[in-house]
């Protein structure tokens, strides 16, 4: 009797009140608030005196942190981690009938199938097989559940995007990040606990709105990382003021806000204490962004110092830095400004893909490595992936176009069995036949592995409570 | 019974209060509970039957769909503090729970407030002086009377209803792209605002402005009101229903979020879960904006006009030409050609004054069918116009397809006093600007998971007399304004029984006070530092960023900065709105998105806040002009510069200790650490 039916947890038009106004409607109505005292502690997650203090889970929590290696614009599966010998043997041919109709962005339905160039092998005990592109990363294959069955409800970056960061087509709801960093709170006193990490190169299609906070109030913005040596905005002091003086100004703004502080005024008190933070974080942030105490082993395994690895790689020890720190969730993007530099490779698959693939490599098998020789792997959920892959037939005679009916995405540590592969495409890479799984899924499974429960974690939005996985989300449980 | 415990259980699981299920059911049975989920209650599978959700007068059951009534006006024990009607609805209450209303607020506090509310701007020491030296009985009636006549008033409620319609001058997604004159829209908001036009009338030139005759550009640019919801315009290969059903779904959730406050959008997939809306009803509203089209409508003078077109005329023929060309190209070419094309649009004329609106297109009607799930691959049965059934009177037909001024039906429908929800639904968004909680604090949701009304009576009498009024809402500012009610101090700390009974303080037994909005709080550190430009009306204010911040734009040439510095100080209602770009300021005091609807702002605390305001431009620059004023308003005393940044800032004089402790920091540190740290203060940033 107490689990619900599945059809009732399909629906997502969720309700409006909070779950407090809601049981206080329910029970007593106007007239008798007499349930108020037990529902605050009911709402100690949506409104505790520091919104981010850390917060109970739901489940027992394998992991503790998250970092997505974001690869924009879209990685083809092809060339990376799913080969399709078929493919190379029909290249040049039309699809043949039975793979069944796709729609993609730019090319027609005359479009040729395209083989690929990139040679595959097997590595590690568990032999899962990894291009050329990256061997760096099939040294730690051992480590990676690699599920080649993923699939997106859009064809076009942006919609694809905000679906990928926050499981809507549209814009306007909350992030992933944002979602952990309101279930979870944070564990940094001097960081902030969302961070993304652009490219340096410029933004993507979808813009600032998909990495923000959405519905949910500012604490759970992003900090957007700039590109450079002094990453966080507002961190540093006016020009011309010492730290020293500053001090001197934050403590009176201390003591003047303190002498018309009422007893137990818990709102002006939060606000008290985020001038603490924000001191601390002006203080001790700059010693973790700082990677000159770093040794040069740690820096030559992440391709620290030498091209074209260092700006990447250099973004992957800061994110090591910040997991470390209790940050929860940071994203590291590769690929930004104009299309050619992203992973959308419309014109030549293998340039492009070289390119890229060689600026990330070595910075991402430094920082999967790195992370378990410290014991960071156990409790810190890796993803890779872009928010779709390419299509199995040439764009442009050597390119590949957009294609979000299957592709390949990968999770390592923070409780995900490592040396696995899940789901698979079809012969020719088009469509994500077994076990498919949807972004909506992989945002489920990372909840359940932080301690989340994917009905619990809602905020009332619009008439509905929602949720980051808008519609339910499986678990995938292959690799949990 | 059975099934209602299944549904309570499934309620609890569905909400997420799972964990609260056990110390809950052994309580008691909640009657009230199973009485405002009884309309879904007697299918098993928890699906209403549509016949009776529909049809039977279950339907209307719930309030919202009812008729306001004229109710008696209550009783009160304590008649003496009941300043006017309105006051006796919230005192009824109150005696019921045995609770008390506060004392008044001090006059200082309580022009303050009013000064913020209506105008969204600090009262002046002058203002300050000369109201506290009014000893008449009516000071604050003439006070409250002069601030409805103030333009800054249509400046504050303007950004109100641009939250509510998610207001903004591009579209989103990835081209981000601006709208033509779309500020204009802005300014018929402000106008509409500080000339009263009633409510009803503004609510029709929005909807469909440009049916109306005669045909005027403001009319145009009202109906610009269908063009702010994010559009998706994606190079390659186009789905042309997919992006018109997007665009149709866009506009129709948001005049019943808006109008209706309905969560109408929830039927668009299936029949709404909770309210008796089928998805029919959401497609036959959707149906009145079938033959709608987007439309840039140029309103320039003649002359302008004419030059414009004899400038771009041969320049446009060339860009024609060369788009037919890359229609049929292919690589190398095809990306010469579209460079080439790009290079053409830039020599473009500026445009000539243009309206962002609408216009219909009878001819490229689109046939609106149920789809299934949604989907536009999935039609499923045609419908025709018709307004949601269990909002109008029984036995409303369709209305045939060609309909013509089909908005102008639907808009009389959504102004018609009969309609249950639009007077409500705006007398409670004013009424939650006023106190900070709604009558109904679901403002977009009154349905049936919205919340039920803290004062019901109060919420009808309220619209009836909004609609007796003409819709004018000045008439029901005054009428708060003027009440005990809304004169209350803030600072009554909670009785024990109060915390016990009303900790949220639904039933107004003290003021709410409010942390200021984003752009208030940035008008305010204008006005105190002596910066502001009054100036109203005009093109948007585009705020010179960090390069880092513009990088973060796929199009970083998007962001033109305003040229004329003098104007980068004007109110925030006039920075331009742009989706993919938001201020960090902004942002951090909780702006909405611009993306969806918001109804009431979150008020957030956290570090880069405190950040932003300790080391952020805006307020560092703010503070050396404040510091500059202060010198030259009274020269270096400290003494004297302590007080007079508090009455700049706060409305009144420090505390003995706050007075001390700044007039040691500024024996020792500069002044204008002192003016930054008055821009931190509590009393400045929040109104009691």
């Amino acid at each position: 009797m107490f689990t619900n039916p599945t059809d009732h947890r399909k629906a997502h038009s969720r309700r409006t009140r909070s779950r407090r106004e809601f049981l206080r409607d329910a029970c007593c109505g106007f007239s008798g608030l007499a349930f108020a005292s037990m529902l605050r502690a009911e709402q100690v997650r949506r409104a505790p005196p520091n919104p981010l203090a850390p917060k109970p889970t739901h489940l027992p929590a394998k992991a503790r942190a998250v970092i997505f290696l974001y690869m924009a614009g879209g990685p083809s599966h092809m060339e990376t981690f799913d080969p399709k010998p078929l493919l190379n043997r029909l290249s040049g041919q039309k699809r043949p009938q039975e793979f069944g109709e796709a729609k993609y962005q730019s090319i027609k339905s005359d479009a040729k199938l395209l083989g690929t160039t990139r040679a595959f092998r097997r590595y590690g005990q568990s032999g899962i097989d990894v291009s050329d592109l990256f061997p760096h990363v099939a040294t730690c294959v051992d480590d990676l559940a690699v599920i080649r069955s993923c699939y997106g409800d859009s064809v076009v970056h942006s919609a694809a995007q905000y679906e990928l960061f926050t499981g809507r087509l549209v814009p306007g709801a909350p992030s992933m990040g944002s979602w952990l960093t309101y279930g979870l709170g944070s564990e940094s006193e001097s960081m902030p606990s969302y961070v993304v990490m652009p490219d340096p190169d410029g933004a993507l299609p979808a813009g600032q709105p998909m990495y923000t906070q959405g519905f949910l109030p500012a604490n759970y913005q992003p900090t957007m990382f700039r590109p450079g040596e002094k990453p966080i905005l507002n961190l540093d002091l006016p020009h011309g003021i010492s730290m020293n003086r500053r001090q001197r100004t934050i403590e009176l703004i201390r003591r003047l806000n303190e002498a018309s502080l009422a007893e137990e005024d818990h709102e002006f008190s939060a606000r008290i204490n985020a001038y603490d933070l924000a001191f601390k974080m002006q203080t001790e942030a700059p010693d973790i962004l700082d990677l000159s105490k770093e040794t040069k082993d740690t820096l030559d395994l992440y391709g620290v110092g030498s091209e074209p690895t260092h700006d990447y790689g250099r973004r992957c020890l800061l994110a090591r830095k910040l997991v470390e720190e209790g940050v929860r969730f940071v994203c590291v993007v590769s690929g930004g400004g104009s299309g050619r530099l992203t992973w959308d490779a419309h014109d030549d698959i293998d340039e492009n893909h070289l390119r890229l693939a060689v600026q990330t490599d070595k910075p991402m098998a430094g920082l999967l490595k790195d992370l378990k020789q410290r014991g960071l792997l156990d409790t810190t959920l890796v993803l890779w992936g872009g928010e779709f892959g390419r299509s199995p037939e040439a764009e442009s005679l050597k390119g590949r176009d957009h294609h979000n009916l299957g592709f390949t995405m990968w999770m390592a540590g923070g409780g995900i069995r490592g040396g696995r592969i899940v789901g698979a495409t079809d012969a020719i890479g088009l469509r994500a036949v077994d076990k498919p799984y949807h972004f909506r899924d992989i945002h489920n499974t990372i909840l359940h592995q932080l301690g989340l429960d994917q009905n619990q974690l809602t905020y009332p939005h619009l008439g509905r409570e929602e949720r980051l996985t808008f519609l339910e989300g499986k678990l995938i449980t292959e690799i949990i | 019974m059975c099934s209602s415990a299944v549904r309570y259980y499934w309620y609890l699981w569905h909400f997420g209060v799972g964990r609260l299920a056990v110390p809950l059911l052994t309580i008691s049975v909640c009657y009230s509970f199973f009485f405002s989920v009884a309309v879904a209650d007697s299918n098993p599978r928890g699906t209403p039957p549509l016949s009776d959700k529909m049809d039977g007068q279950g339907a209307r059951r719930l309030w919202a769909f009812q008729p306001p009534r004229k109710a008696a006006l209550p009783p009160v024990n304590d008649k003496t503090w009941v300043g006017n009607s309105m006051d006796r609805f919230i005192l009824n209450r109150l005696e019921q729970n045995s609770l008390h209303p506060s004392a008044p607020a001090t006059p200082r506090e309580l022009i303050r407030r009013v000064y913020f509310d209506m105008l969204g701007l600090p009262p002046s020491p002058l203002d300050i002086d000369a109201f506290l030296a009014d000893d008449s009985s009516d000071a604050y009636e003439r006070l409250v009377d002069r601030l409805l006549e103030n333009h800054h008033y249509g400046e504050k409620w303007a950004q109100h209803w641009l939250d509510v319609i998610r207001f903004s001058e591009s579209e989103g997604f990835e081209y981000d792209r601006h709208l033509p004159g779309a500020w204009r829209f802005r300014d018929f908001v402000i106008q509409s605002l500080n000339e009263d036009k009633p409510f009803d009338r503004f609510l029709r030139e929005q909807i469909a402005g440009d049916e109306m005759q005669p045909v005027t550009n403001d009319r145009l640019i009202a109906a610009g009101f269908h063009r702010f919801g994010p559009v998706r315009r994606n190079a390659g290969n186009p789905e042309v229903a997919f992006s018109r059903n997007e665009v149709l779904t866009e506009r129709t959730d948001i005049i019943g979020t808006a109008f209706l406050g309905l969560t109408i959008g929830c039927a668009r997939c299936h029949d709404h879960k909770f309210d008796p809306i089928t998805q029919e009803d959401y497609y036959s509203l959707q149906a009145f904006l079938a033959a709608t089209y987007e439309h840039n409508e140029i309103i320039a003078s003649p002359q302008e006009k004419d030059r414009w077109l004899s400038e771009s005329k041969p320049i446009q023929q060339r860009i024609e030409e060369v788009e037919k060309k890359v229609n049929s190209a292919q690589g190398v070419e095809r990306r010469r050609l579209r460079r080439a094309l790009q290079k053409l649009k830039s020599q473009l004329p500026p445009a000539p004054t243009t309206a962002t609106t609408i216009k219909n297109d009878e001819a490229t009607r689109t046939t609106i069918h149920v789809l299934k799930r949604g989907s536009w691959e999935q039609q499923g049965d045609r419908v025709r116009m018709r307004f949601p059934r269990v909002l109008a009177s029984q036995n409303t037909p369709e209305l045939p397809a060609d309909t013509s001024h089909p908005r102008t039906k639907l808009a009389d429908w959504l102004a018609s006093p009969e309609n249950p929800l639009t007077a409500r639904v705006i007398v409670n968004r004013l009424w939650l600007y006023h106190f900070s909680n709604g009558l109904v604090n679901t403002p977009n949701d009154f349905g049936q998971n919205g919340e039920r009304p803290s004062h019901p009576d109060l919420l009808d009498f309220l619209a009836l007399h909004l609609i007796e009024n003409g819709w004018r809402l000045k008439s029901l500012h005054r009428m708060i304004l003027l009440s005990n009610t809304y004169r209350q101090s803030s600072r009554t700390p909670p009785s024990q029984h109060a915390l016990a009974t009303d900790p949220e303080n639904r039933l107004l037994w003290r003021f709410n006070r409010r942390r200021l909005m984003a752009e208030e709080l940035r008008d305010a550190m204008l006005a105190v530092s002596g910066r502001l430009n009054t100036k109203m009306f005009g093109e948007s204010i585009v705020l010179p960023v960090d390069q880092e911040l513009m990088d973060l734009l796929y199009k970083p040439d998007q962001w033109q900065v305003t040229k004329d510095r003098r104007e980068h100080d004007r109110r925030s209602v006039y920075l331009i709105a742009k989706r993919n770009l938001r201020l960090p300021f902004m942002e951090s005091f909780d702006q909405p998105t611009l993306q969806n609807s918001c109804a009431r702002r979150e008020s957030s605390t956290h570090a880069p806040q405190a950040l932003e305001l300790l080391n952020g431009s805006i307020s560092n620059e703010l503070a050396d002009a404040f510091a500059k004023r202060l010198v030259r308003e009274v020269g270096a005393d400290p003494a004297r510069t302590v007080e007079r940044a508090w009455l700049l800032a706060t409305g009144g004089p420090p505390n003995d200790g706050q007075a001390k402790l700044a007039q040691e920091f500024l024996n020792e540190q500069p002044l204008r650490e002192f003016a930054l740290a008055v821009f931190n203060l509590n009393e400045f940033l929040y109104v009691h």
